[in-house]
């Protein structure tokens, strides 16, 4: 038990065949006392959950809901090793996007069909889809945007990383080829095993991320409108969203949903809401870019998951619309200048430098914190935390109305992923170089989602590259939501052996070399 | 039946991307437009002093060179693709034009581009890439219009100086409506309950008016019509059924003769390469401009799974009921290309919708680019053919009382 | 006063209870060997709830 950053040894505190590690961390007097206040936080946010009956009557009807068992140990999962001003930033993060994922729990099953069956509530709903940006939102502020598929697929993995595996399995007993991607074909299997609540007055479909997530949403609209009887408008952002000639489509494409959600809710566009949306979503784009600026100097401050996790759901799910982020955001501002000023490290020791590019592992979300740990490799950045950099206009003209149509289309073009595997390979192969050189880093994790075609098609492209570059590249495969295919331990070994051979390199916390969590959530 | 004049010349230009036709067109001057996908509008693509030659990768082998490159996880079209572009069987294309149409494409083409894989030799060679609709409404026109401008025909005015008006337009779609009438002359003939035209045969002579000029096949495919109104079926037909192949990119006719081998007559062809329906004419009328007519009815007559709007999605499979009766199909065979992702979907979708909904049998099957003479899949097709002749039995049996 | 002491008396000793019961469930991470164990119970549950599985 030590309170210096990496005088623990992390690996001891798991235990062959459990679920869940043997204790939490002692992180001296003050992280612990802060930790464990946060851990009380969150009791209280799932016993405020739990006491409402309908909650729990949807705890016992939908399979999924079991995942959230876990809450707390992911929020462990994330915290591993931290200490001081790390600690507070990725509680402030990861408490945050619990208080979120509670309340829009509460949200579906008050307006499902199945539970609370509160249909004045449900006329005010619009569902979206997981992978979408919901900048369409911003103008409604009396709508109630809701993603079944949030907590259903993407939030249940990372709290438990076989939870998609039942949806996996139902998608391919109707047919499904296994080798589209694990994500959208969880999402369908929930739709197929009809696992997901009935809401909503209309529903907003994007072509996200993928061919896949594309098809997908064919197999949950089907449900939706044939039998549900619940609009769906297919929002089409354009593919090679960096071309000028692509970008009126768009904007009418955004024109169109709005149109669209206003005849099926009642509701008018509000003006004055999307502009404070659009200012929120400023303030989070500059925040982010101060902490990517810190990144790039010798003391990066807010990087790995803390990064990742958070630019994910503050830039694509919230969009602007929930004003608890930008609090966040200036609170994690503040906690970095504080520990960039004193020079702070998160780990004993920083190694290398890396640039982790490709779509992560979502059953090993906190894969960033280990290679922080294990390895003293500094995730300074990820493919999906470099998103849009542009600033919307936020004052209310007649000329800045019509720039926020194509401010939104630009969003959504530009939604987490999809801005990198869709447009051509500059985005994906050249930019992936250019910031290698912008932050200093001497080393390129490629995430090698294996059935991620996008990302697949430049592999041999990367390896030259990275050659002609001089920079060590190591890929890491994996397979998004099924920890069946490649198990954390997999993904860890691709890491293990390269920095052994390659590298030649011993860890510096060994004891999470090799973790028996095979059968942990 | 006695064999077809043309069929083994049609075969032959079937053997190698950069066939006798291709030659003999460039050798007169024209261009040639090398392209991937069926959402690239034909007739654009063959107006005056260029033609079109949809991309194959003939007698593919290894695949060891473009998986190195694209991983073993893209769809083997696409690494067929490449390694044939690496191997230089594509230096005979003047240019390349390709929508975004699935990602596994667009990477191909990609690869091709950054590998420096064609266009040796050629200083106006380019590479062009398009954004096509995923909808069909009015805003998905208007894009296609204006990427056809961009990425189409000013390309090729400016490049190779080719007459872009719409008088020119409309020239080449009168030309390329010529050659789909006489396809679908001649694909008519399948409707016949004891049809006097094989499956294969029928695959091969469409296949051969995707990858070669139209205009140089026009005196065949006219003869092959004539051809066929006289020519006798065999008294006894050798088929145990007839079923329609619906699904993704097929360009290997062994897949259709395999099928016809293990007894299933071949009656209607909707899949990528196939004539339905890429070989539909296209009917202007006179008060619109040629391209946003052509572009409408590209988009409105597409079956590509990447349409995601409802309509589209629903259209795909009342549309393959429709060609099941009017093709007098007893089943429907729904094959994908292995890693094919769009066809995954629609694959799983079509089979349950068609065989639930519909009542047809159906079998779904995955399947390598180069099919060769799998058993494996003789074997599913053999299955599917008892399946419903029992069922016929069984049907009959019911009406017999 | 003494009242007062009393009832400051009854919340010291309720937070110290309070603070020894939850910290101890904290650091041993009782919490969530306890969902650990429900969890699989809970599996079973939903293989019994009626659903119109199809496309």
């Amino acid at each position: 038990m030590a309170k210096e950053i990496g005088a623990d040894r992390l690996g001891d505190f798991y235990k062959e065949g459990s679920k869940v590690r043997t204790r939490r961390e002692w992180r001296g007097v003050a992280d612990t006392l802060y930790d464990y206040s946060r851990w009380l936080r969150i009791m209280m946010t799932l016993g405020k959950f739990v006491v409402k009956p309908r909650n729990v009557k949807a705890m016992f009807r939908y399979r999924w809901m079991a995942n959230y068992l876990a809450v707390p140990m992911m929020v462990d999962r994330h915290t591993q090793g931290l200490r001081g001003e790390y600690l507070r930033i990725c509680h402030e993060e990861q408490d945050l996007i619990i208080d979120d994922v509670a309340k829009l729990l509460d949200s579906l099953f008050r307006g499902d069909r199945r539970i609370g069956n509160d249909k004045k509530f449900s006329d005010k709903v619009v569902l979206v889809d997981e992978n979408e940006m919901t900048a369409v939102m911003m103008g409604f502020p009396t709508l109630k945007a809701l993603s079944r598929e949030t907590p259903s697929t993407y939030v249940s993995v990372l709290l438990n990383q076989y939870a998609a595996c039942h949806y996996i399995d139902v998608a391919q007993e109707f047919g499904l080829a296994g080798d589209v991607c694990p994500m959208p074909e969880a999402e369908a299997g929930v739709s197929i095993d009809d696992d997901a609540p009935i809401i909503g007055a209309c529903a907003i479909q994007c072509n996200t991320t993928c061919d896949g997530s594309l098809l997908g949403n064919g197999v949950i609209s089907q449900r939706l409108q044939h039998e549900d009887g619940i609009p769906v408008f297919q929002l089409a952002a354009p593919l090679r969203h960096r071309e000028d000639d692509v970008q009126e489509y768009a904007a009418q494409e955004i024109r169109n949903a709005i149109a669209f959600i206003e005849k099926h809710t009642g509701e008018k566009w509000d003006w004055k809401a999307y502009f404070e949306c659009a200012k929120r979503v400023n303030y989070a784009t500059k925040c982010r870019m101060e902490w990517l600026e810190m990144n790039r100097t010798p003391y990066p401050q807010v990087f790995g998951s803390n990064l990742a996790l958070y630019t994910e759901t503050n830039y694509m799910a919230i969009c602007g619309r929930v004003a608890a982020f930008e609090k966040a955001d200036r609170k994690i501002s503040k906690l970095a200048q504080q520990a960039y000023a004193k020079k702070k490290m998160a780990a004993k020791e920083y190694r290398h430098r890396a640039i982790v590019w490709g779509v992560q592992s979502h059953y090993y979300m906190d894969f960033l914190v280990w290679l922080l740990n294990c390895w003293g490799i500094v995730p300074l950045t990820d493919m999906l935390s470099m998103v849009s950099t542009k600033m919307l206009a936020t004052e209310d003209t007649p000329e800045n109305r019509e720039q926020a149509i194509y401010d939104m289309a630009w969003l959504t073009e530009n939604m987490i992923m999809r801005n990198r595997t869709h447009g051509g390979y500059k985005v994906l192969l050249d930019e992936l170089w250019e910031f290698v050189e912008e932050f200093n880093a001497d080393m390129v994790i490629l995430w090698e989602h294996m059935s991620c075609k996008a990302l697949d098609g430049m592999h041999g492209l990367f390896e030259e590259r990275a050659r002609e570059k001089g920079i060590p590249l190591v890929w890491v495969s994996h397979d998004l939501f099924d920890p069946r295919i490649i198990s954390r331990q997999g993904v860890r070994d691709q890491i293990n052996s390269f920095m052994r051979t390659v590298m030649q390199e011993e860890p510096l916390d060994p004891s999470l070399e090799i973790l028996p969590d095979d059968k942990s959530w | 039946m006695k064999d077809l004049k043309h069929l083994i010349y049609f075969e032959n230009l079937l053997l190698e991307a950069n066939n006798e036709l291709v030659q003999k067109a460039q050798a007169e001057g024209k261009v040639c437009v090398a392209y991937t996908c069926e959402n690239t509008p034909e007739p654009l693509l063959n107006l005056e002093g260029c033609f079109s030659a949809r991309l194959r990768a003939p007698r593919t082998g290894s695949l060891d060179i473009s998986t190195y490159y694209m991983t073993s996880f893209l769809c083997e079209y696409s690494r067929a693709l490449l390694e044939r572009a690496i191997e230089g069987g594509y230096n005979f294309a003047d240019c390349v034009i390709t929508p975004d149409g699935c990602s596994m494409m667009n990477r191909c083409i990609e690869n091709m581009e950054l590998l420096k894989t064609m266009g040796k030799d050629k200083e106006k060679f380019f590479f062009q890439y398009m954004e096509v609709p995923m909808k069909a409404d009015d805003n998905g026109l208007n894009l296609y219009v204006l990427q056809c401008k961009n990425h189409i025909l000013n390309p090729l005015h400016e490049t190779f100086g080719i007459d872009i008006s719409d008088a020119a337009i409309r020239k080449a779609v009168a030309e390329f409506n010529e050659t789909c009438e006489l396809i679908r002359a001649i694909g008519d003939f399948r409707k016949e309950d004891n049809p006097r035209i094989t499956g294969y045969e029928f695959n091969v002579i469409t296949l051969a008016t995707y990858v070669a000029p139209k205009y140089l096949l026009i005196d065949k495919l006219k003869e092959t019509l004539e051809e066929l109104k006289t020519r006798e079926p065999d008294e006894k037909s050798r088929f145990r059924a007839r079923v329609l192949v619906a699904g993704s990119e097929v360009d290997d006719t062994d897949f259709v003769k395999l099928i016809e081998d293990a007894g299933a007559y071949v009656c209607a062809d909707r899949f990528c390469y196939g004539s339905l329906p890429g070989r539909d004419p296209i009917i202007l009328n006179d008060e619109e401009d040629a391209l946003t007519q052509i572009c409408r009815i590209y988009m409105n007559k597409g079956e590509c799974p990447r349409f995601m709007n409802t309509d589209k999605m629903d259209h795909r499979r009342v549309y393959v009921d429709q060609l099941a009766k009017e093709y007098k199909a007893d089943g429907i065979i729904y094959q994908q290309m292995k890693f094919c992702d769009p066809w995954a979907y629609e694959k799983m979708m079509g089979t349950t919708i068609l065989r639930n909904k519909y009542g047809y049998p159906v079998l779904a099957v995955d399947r390598p680019y180069s099919i060769g003479t799998s058993g494996q899949m003789v074997t599913r097709v053999q299955a599917f053919v008892e399946s419903i002749e029992i069922k016929k039995i069984h049907n009959k049996g019911v009406a017999n009382g | 006063m003494g009242i007062f002491l009393k009832i400051l008396k009854i919340i010291v000793i309720v937070s110290v209870v309070f603070f020894g019961v939850t910290f101890t469930v904290y650091f041993f991470n009782l919490d969530m060997k306890l969902t650990a164990a429900i969890e699989p119970w809970l599996l079973k549950q939903y293989d019994k709830v009626d659903r119109d599985q199809h496309l």
